[in-house]
């Protein structure tokens, strides 16, 4: 019962990642990409929290933590760097340097 | 029972995130597609994480998957409230039929045009976004 329920689980699993991966490769601006690398950081563990269910056993959960807080410093990472690199025209944070006018994206 | 309980939060779990995985291919635009992350990526790996811990036992490295659960909750939705945010900064091309504009930055900072200006100049570099 229970290991037809993880079968299922890796299958979609393995589905949301090659989706994800569809919109890592064609999507038009750099956020898309951002927002598709956390869905694959996310199912990765799933498929984590999955292993750990059928072996039943408790060695992995600090590789959950790990890998949940990885995935967040990336996303906030990508998102302070395009905030620096990319000069906003209308709100009053004139103070960037505004050194790459055009941007990653 | 408790076999039960862990195989169907783990279908649960996995179809909402196969639903978050097909939002973020089918919807046509970044803050929609942040939309479907922030709320299906969470309920699903909630409910895994749930299952885990019925798998386990009650008291069974408790914490530990409470704390998981606890940074899940809070580090995604966080994370594509600050993609919204960039978003809205750079003024991103946006879908054709989106109910509104009022969040603009460069609307909220002129003030003076006429939202005919805005709706006409903003499709313009989004092409390739709005299918």
């Amino acid at each position: 019962m229970i290991d037809v329920a993880l079968n299922l689980g890796f299958v979609m699993l393995a589905l949301a990642i090659l989706l994800g991966a569809v919109r890592l490769v064609r999507g038009p601006s750099i956020m898309d990409r951002v927002l598709a690398f956390d869905l694959i950081t996310t199912c990765a563990v799933g498929m984590i929290v999955l292993l750990s269910i059928r072996w039943r056993t408790v060695l992995y959960l600090e590789l959950i933590l790990v890998f949940s807080l990885l995935g967040f410093l990336t996303t906030v990472a990508f998102v302070f760097y395009l905030n620096r690199a990319v000069p906003n025209t209308a709100e009053g944070q004139g103070k960037d340097k505004a050194k790459q006018p055009q941007g990653p994206t | 029972m408790s076999e039960w309980m862990t195989s169907f939060l783990v279908l649960t779990g996995a179809f909402l995130i196969l639903i978050a995985a097909v939002g973020v291919v089918r919807l046509p635009d970044v803050l929609c597609r942040s939309h479907a992350v922030a709320k299906a990526l969470t309920l699903g790996i909630f409910l895994l994480l749930l299952g885990l811990w019925a798998r386990l036992g009650e008291n069974q490295a408790a914490f530990k998957i409470l704390l998981a659960i606890g940074f899940q909750l809070i580090t995604i939705p966080v994370s594509s409230h600050l993609v919204g945010l960039i978003t809205l900064q750079q003024n991103a091309p946006r879908w054709r039929h989106r109910p509104m504009d009022d969040h603009r930055v460069d609307a909220r900072a002129t003030t003076q045009p006429p939202p005919a200006s805005a709706r006409e100049s903003t499709p313009a570099p989004g092409s390739p976004s709005t299918k």
